[in-house]
């Protein structure tokens, strides 16, 4: 088994509202191991940025987190003060944002930045941030970098742009890489092209990477794990193969059926009635029992907890022993 | 017999030049950005037609045109045999325009939020005095509801009080309130979560059995456009490159941009699958590359690629493929 990197447990973050506290995450738990990319799919407002923030320590107020625990290699990060939390960012752990523009200053040189970053993090001479920079962008297929590194982001296009923050999240040589639908603002020839990079890099690198977007096909593709998420809970977590092609979670099941693929044709898509609740309005017992087409009388009292099945985790009672002994 | 829509040597040009002033103090000459060129195709009544590209290839431009939102800088748009821009036929075209209707990506942008779901269904009703005397107008409004899968009780409802997917059931429930037979989607599904997709999708499909419909359906996503489409058109810069039906098209893509388009998308089916990245960007459109605007990008380019714009001859726009060497 290789080394554990991220290890999340229980992870609870709540908003606090003028009408009470509203649970977004509620007890998620999972684990990211060194070289491995987690994908975390769910749709949107199923809680999948909340956690990548909470990993960082970017919740913001009216949130907090509001129980369970983060590891990063074993040591505790969720009760760090700001001051030693803003070190782990950025040295430990790496960002990547849909909108490469709010990880770049538009008013500094890709370069500056760059470097900046490199000599916050790292003990480079100037000189050396720079050489190192220029190494950098070579690395994340920029051509001709000892000239672009002198650029303003808004001199490159929104690929472009995007490898640059790759290169920046990289700089500090982090042990941890969250990337937040890194690439849904991009054309899809170029998203093949920065989801190889990133593949790549994590791999060389042996960073693990928390993979977070609505879209499967980037998962199928990148993602050694996926984690699907519904109503601010982990349904089911596994290996890729499975969690797509073989889904034991009546949501999963139902989600990936929804998806319109290349290689198949169907008359109809698979659907799911319903949408999912509002925080305001998560159900009793089995946050997904309203749209289940196997829903019975337990899902509507108990919630279920995730249970091992194959290699994968599943929080559905129909995989609790009790039930399928009946 | 013609076809239901024919679009010939359909063009449109922006002027995206700097102020005047600007343009005399900088010595700048005028400025145009030819968002489509030349474009050709037929939808025969019926079927759905799919335009598919990445951004910036002119897709929205075309729907525009079509449905008569923008006037074209050349070429021709007739529905049923009507000339959408020649002056002479004003009053045909006043007669067609109730059955030709546009749904967008978001549909809250197009729908007025004071009113109630009820008014905003009823306005084509309205405006084309289709029904007269109020109940009969709202009949007609909560049999609309009722085919798009809402309920009568919704009409009483404000556009905020409605999920994304249901607010595109209201924009599909007040196309057809005017007897539609023609329906141009703009990304219909784009903004929404997969599982919604999936819904919007059946929905569509099943009022095109139903009522039988005709579609123009415009996309980025190749698998929602291989699950909904009789036949497709790839555009690329402005231009069709390829047209040809949904069947031949996904089975044996023959221009290369088609090949690689389909290489690159993300696929459940391709769990782990390692990939050869398509090269290259999208080049800026208001200085596109001579000859085959794909050449810069394009494995078979040649001399003549570069000099030469292949035109549509057999669905297909490339050289290499009329010189049998795709
Ligand atoms: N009003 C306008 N003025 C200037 N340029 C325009 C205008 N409308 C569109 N364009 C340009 O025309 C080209 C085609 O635009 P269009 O909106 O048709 O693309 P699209 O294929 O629909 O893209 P997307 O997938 O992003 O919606 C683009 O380069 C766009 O910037
Ligand atoms: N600042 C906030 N205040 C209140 N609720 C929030 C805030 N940020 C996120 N949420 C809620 O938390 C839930 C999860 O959100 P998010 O993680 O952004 O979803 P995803 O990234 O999966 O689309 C959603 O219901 C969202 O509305
Ligand atoms: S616990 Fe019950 S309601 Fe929830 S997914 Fe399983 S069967 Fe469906
Ligand atoms: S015309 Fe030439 S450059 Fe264009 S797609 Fe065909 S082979 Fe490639
Ligand atoms: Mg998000
Ligand atoms: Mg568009």
């Amino acid at each position: 088994m290789t080394e554990k990197i991220l290890s999340v447990r229980d992870l609870t973050v709540a908003f606090d509202t003028r009408r009470g506290p509203l649970t977004a995450i509620d007890r998620v738990s999972f684990d990211i191991h060194r070289g491995e990319i987690l994908g975390v799919v769910g749709e949107s407002g199923a809680g999948k940025s909340v956690t990548g923030s909470a990993v960082i320590g970017l919740i913001d107020r009216p949130g907090r987190i509001a129980g369970g625990e983060i590891h990063l290699r074993g040591e505790r990060i969720d009760n760090l003060s700001p001051e030693a939390m803003r070190r782990v960012r950025g040295r430990r752990i790496g960002m990547i944002f849909q909108d490469p523009l709010t990880s770049l200053d538009p008013l500094f040189r890709v370069g500056d930045q760059l470097v900046e970053t490199l000599r916050t993090h790292t003990d480079l001479s100037a000189k050396a941030a720079r050489t190192r920079a220029i190494d950098l962008l070579a690395e994340v297929g920029i051509p001709a970098p000892e000239r672009r590194i002198d650029g303003y982001p808004h001199e490159f296009s929104g690929g472009m742009r995007q490898r640059v923050v790759i290169a920046l999240a990289l700089a500090a040589e982090p042990e941890l890489i969250i990337a937040d639908e890194p690439t849904t603002a991009l054309d899809v020839s170029v998203q093949a092209q920065i989801i190889t990079l990133l593949k790549r890099l994590c791999r060389e690198h042996g960073t693990a990477v928390m993979l977070v977007t609505h879209d499967m096909g980037v998962i199928a593709e990148a993602a050694d794990r996926v984690a699907v998420m519904y109503a601010g809970r982990v349904a089911e977590i596994g290996p890729v193969a499975s969690v797509i092609t073989k889904p034991h979670h009546p949501y999963a099941a139902g989600l990936m059926g929804a998806i319109p693929t290349l290689s198949q044709e169907a008359d109809r898509l698979s659907q799911i009635p319903g949408a999912m609740p509002r925080l305001t309005a998560i159900p009793q017992g089995c946050a997904f029992n309203p749209r289940c087409p196997k829903v019975f009388a337990r899902c509507r009292v108990e919630r279920p907890e995730p249970i091992p099945v194959e290699a994968s985790r599943v929080a559905c009672h129909l995989y609790d022993a009790a039930e399928r002994a009946v | 017999m013609s076809a239901y829509v024919e679009v010939t040597d359909l063009r449109r040009r922006f002027d995206v030049s700097k102020p005047w002033l600007n343009r005399v103090i900088e010595r700048e000459p005028r400025k145009f950005l030819t968002a489509v060129d030349r474009v050709d195709f037929a939808i025969e009544k019926g079927e759905t037609f799919a335009i598919v590209g990445e951004s910036g290839s002119g897709k929205s431009t075309v729907a525009r045109m079509v449905v008569g939102l923008l006037p074209p800088s050349a070429g021709e748009v007739t529905i049923t045999g009507v000339s959408m821009t020649d002056p002479r036929q004003a009053a045909a075209r006043r007669r067609l325009r109730a059955r030709i209707q546009m749904i967008f990506q978001d549909p809250y942008a197009s729908m007025n939020p004071r009113w109630r779901v009820g008014k905003i269904i009823a306005e084509p009703i309205r405006a084309f005095a289709l029904i007269q005397g109020e109940g009969a107008i709202r009949a007609r409004v909560s049999e609309l509801l009722g085919l798009v899968g809402l309920h009568a009780d919704d009409a009483r409802k404000y556009p905020h009080e409605f999920s994304g997917g249901q607010r595109q059931r209201v924009a599909i429930a007040r196309a057809l309130a005017s007897q539609a037979e023609f329906l141009v989607g703009d990304e219909p599904t784009s903004a929404l979560d997969v599982s919604v997709q999936a819904q919007i999708l059946n929905l569509m499909r099943d009022l095109q059995d139903r009522l039988g419909l005709t579609y123009l359906f415009i996309s980025h996503n190749l698998a929602v456009v291989r699950h909904m489409a009789t036949r497709v058109g790839v555009m690329y810069l402005g231009r069709l490159v390829e047209v040809t039906t949904a069947k031949d098209l996904f089975a044996a893509p023959r221009h290369p941009y088609t090949r690689m388009l389909l290489d690159a998308v993300p696929d459940l089916a391709h769990v782990g699958r390692a990939r050869v990245p398509v090269s290259g960007e999208i080049p800026n459109p208001i200085d596109p590359p001579p000859g085959c605007t794909f050449h810069p990008r394009c494995p078979l380019a040649n001399d003549r690629c570069r000099a030469e714009v292949p035109a549509l001859l057999d669905g297909v726009a490339c050289h290499a493929v009329q010189e049998g060497r795709a």
